[in-house]
């Protein structure tokens, strides 16, 4: 697909998607236009008990929109990947549930919330979870590798879906599954709405 | 868009309110906008 029949630039967008989710990774209690941290895990129907032991470092820059793990809990042993990591606050709480033989490799392309979620996991004591920087829509992850896939408010942000479930995909294995959180619209939003650059990451 | 790229199986949850009594609510309210949690499986 090329930049022409998208409603945005990609690569104008994921400057701007850059710069909005820096800011929420140093400045995680500042003002922004959504929730974080620990009131947005309670809003979202996170396991408390769980998200109560992470320290507020691991929890604060948490951004999601939904929660991946609300129809479908992990299983002992899974390889999962984490599409879109930020902080690594959705991989913490997928380590947790797949245990010490599960490995979780989180992806994203901003080297402060890779930095964060490093020190986090680290803090944690986490030895089954890494940190990879990379692009949805191309991660360093070879095909079929993963039993699940999960992501969290990061699809929405990729002008150009195809491409972003294509790659999915192809990290998938067969039998793999893809449980994810995203925003959907029931109102249609109109065209000068969908080319306004400020309004993806506003 | 996930069933054209060959996904089966998909179920979407109820709704999240996400961005209520957030800064973006206003926006969202305008165009209904919720999170939802979406599960879906490749087949083989």
């Amino acid at each position: 697909m090329t930049t022409e029949t998208l409603a945005v630039n990609p690569s104008v967008l994921r400057e701007e998607v850059k710069k909005k989710y820096r800011d929420v990774a140093c400045n995680p209690h500042g003002e922004h236009h959504f929730h974080t941290g620990r009131p947005l895990a309670r809003r979202l129907g996170y396991d408390q008990a769980v998200v109560g032991a992470m320290p507020d470092a691991a929890v604060e820059s948490f951004a999601g929109v939904a929660n991946p793990f609300a129809l479908r809990a992990l299983s002992r042993g899974e390889k999962v990947v984490d599409a879109g990591s930020g902080a690594g606050f959705d991989s913490f709480i997928a380590a947790h549930q797949v245990g010490g033989e599960g490995r979780v490799v989180g992806v994203d392309m901003l080297d402060e919330m890779l930095e964060k979620s490093r020190n986090n996991a680290k803090l944690m004591g986490l030895g089954n979870v890494e940190f990879r920087e990379g692009v949805l829509e191309e991660m360093p992850i070879e095909d079929r590798w993963a039993d699940v896939v999960i992501s969290n408010g990061v699809i929405n942000l990729c002008a150009d879906k195809k491409r972003a479930f294509g790659e999915l995909w192809r990290v998938l294995r067969p039998g793999g599954r893809l449980q994810f959180g995203d925003i959907a619209n029931g109102k249609p939003v109109p065209e000068s709405a969908i080319s306004n650059i400020d309004l993806w990451t506003a | 868009m996930m069933k054209e790229t060959g996904f089966v199986d998909i179920r979407v949850s109820a709704p999240y309110d996400t961005f209520g009594e957030a800064r973006g609510e206003k926006s969202a309210r305008r165009f209904e906008v919720y999170g939802y949690t979406f599960i879906a499986r490749k087949p083989g």
